[in-house]
């Protein structure tokens, strides 16, 4: 084992000019901003959903649309925020309020307003471009929040990983809102919670050796 | 009441002395990311006792306890752009320390549900048994009682190592003979030695 002293010496000698992060808010926002962009990019390539503008009309879509766009911005606050090791843990709270309103908001609509899938209600073809939607949203979200917090792998990756996945699902679950179909209650919760669930459980599982194997490729 | 202030004094002492070290701690990480290799040079130098002084209760081993300084200098090198100059240095440090500390003892925990630790028992060879009678002075007299082809085959072969082809020279027996006497012997002594055994 090499001593400690050498290691010092070993470890100043190979100091470089290191550029400081920017604050956790302003990098959240630059994600945020990734997003939008790409919700964008989608819109344009796939069109909106027909109804989108009756839908805004109606209470309970747009409460739910809006937790969830919430809970999605608020998360990745949070990810941002508790990556870094001398920020408090109860920045994890941040986007609960916002994940409550939207999960009980779904559970209420399903009870009150059972919607049974009918045989037109859900096509296999729309559920194959349903998929492509979360798959064309998720994976470049998750992507860039990993680079972009792969520091977090040697701290606390779990924390970071979950709330970061957990505002992947909720934009993932807005972007689903905006451009398909999906009224019946069946396919609200299944595309709605289910991708936060499948989401959250991705970073609970992968999210360290995510983070890990972007660091290492990075350092 | 003079005690009670004395306590005070050196309590708000003890203080000063800490906020201004952290903040010594703090401008040298600043200038360390600026690229100050001497600046790096002593805070590293500067934090070490302190991370001793975190490490060595939770750690107690001396080798553990500068196995662990090296792994929290090691992550405070690998993520150092993640410290902000305008922010105290020390609960940025803290908590990088206890997190590879909890880390290490986490490691140290699944370790030890998953390995066992060697006993005697698990020992491969067995102890010589002293009261078994098989030291050279028993194995001498055993071996006298042979009969005197058997008793020469297995001094040559066996006790002075021969082989076979000298054995022969030095006996007059043939190979074959050699062989079936030798393993005639080992079969006695084997029979013999049984017999004491057996309580």
């Amino acid at each position: 084992m090499i001593d400690t002293p050498d290691l010092i010496a070993t470890l100043a000698s190979d100091m470089k000019p290191v550029k400081r992060l920017q604050p956790p808010l302003v990098r959240a926002l630059g994600w945020l901003g990734f997003a939008a962009l790409l919700l964008a990019l989608i819109a344009v390539n796939r069109g909106i959903r027909p109804d989108l503008g009756d839908r805004l009309r109606e209470t309970a879509f747009a409460t739910r649309t809006a937790a969830a766009l919430a809970t999605g911005i608020l998360a990745a606050i949070a990810a941002f925020v508790v990556s870094l090791p001398d920020r408090s843990k109860l920045w994890l709270l941040l986007p609960v309020p916002a994940l409550v309103v939207w999960l009980s908001n779904v559970g209420y609509q399903c009870l009150t307003h059972w919607v049974v899938i009918g045989p037109e209600g859900v096509s296999p073809g729309e559920a194959v471009r349903c998929f492509s939607t979360l798959v064309l949203t998720g994976l470049p979200l998750s992507c860039l929040l990993c680079f972009m917090l792969r520091y977090a792998a040697v701290l606390q990756p779990a924390a970071v990983a979950i709330t970061g996945s957990l505002g992947v699902g909720a934009l993932t679950a807005v972007a689903l809102s905006l451009f398909h179909t999906i009224d019946a209650s069946a396919m609200i919760l299944m595309w709605n919670v289910g991708t936060t669930a499948m989401f959250g459980a991705l970073g609970a599982f992968f999210g360290r050796t995510a983070m890990g194997w972007a660091a290492d490729r990075m350092s | 009441m003079v005690l009670l202030k004395v306590i005070d004094g050196s309590g708000s002492n003890a203080r000063d002395t800490r906020q201004a070290r952290e903040l010594d701690w703090s401008i040298l990480m600043a200038r360390a990311q600026d690229g100050d290799r001497v600046a790096y040079h002593r805070l590293l130098t500067e934090i070490s006792p302190f991370l001793r002084s975190l490490a060595t209760p939770r750690l107690r081993d001396g080798a553990d306890v500068e196995d662990a300084i090296q792994d929290i200098l090691l992550t405070v090198h690998a993520i150092r752009h993640t410290y902000d100059p305008a922010r105290p240095f020390a609960p940025w440090l803290v908590t990088i320390a206890k997190r590879r500390l909890v880390d290490r003892l986490r490691g140290w925990g699944r370790i030890r549900r998953r390995e066992v630790a060697m006993e005697r028992e698990h020992e491969a060879v067995a102890e010589p048994q002293s009261d078994t009678g098989l030291d050279g002075h028993h194995l001498q007299a055993a071996v006298e009682t042979l009969p005197p082809a058997q008793q020469k085959a297995l001094r040559l072969v066996k006790l002075q190592d021969m082989s076979l082809k000298d054995a022969s020279h030095a006996s007059g027996m043939s190979v074959v003979a050699l062989k079936v006497n030798v393993h005639r012997a080992l079969k006695n002594l084997q029979r013999l030695f049984s017999d004491r055994i057996q309580p």
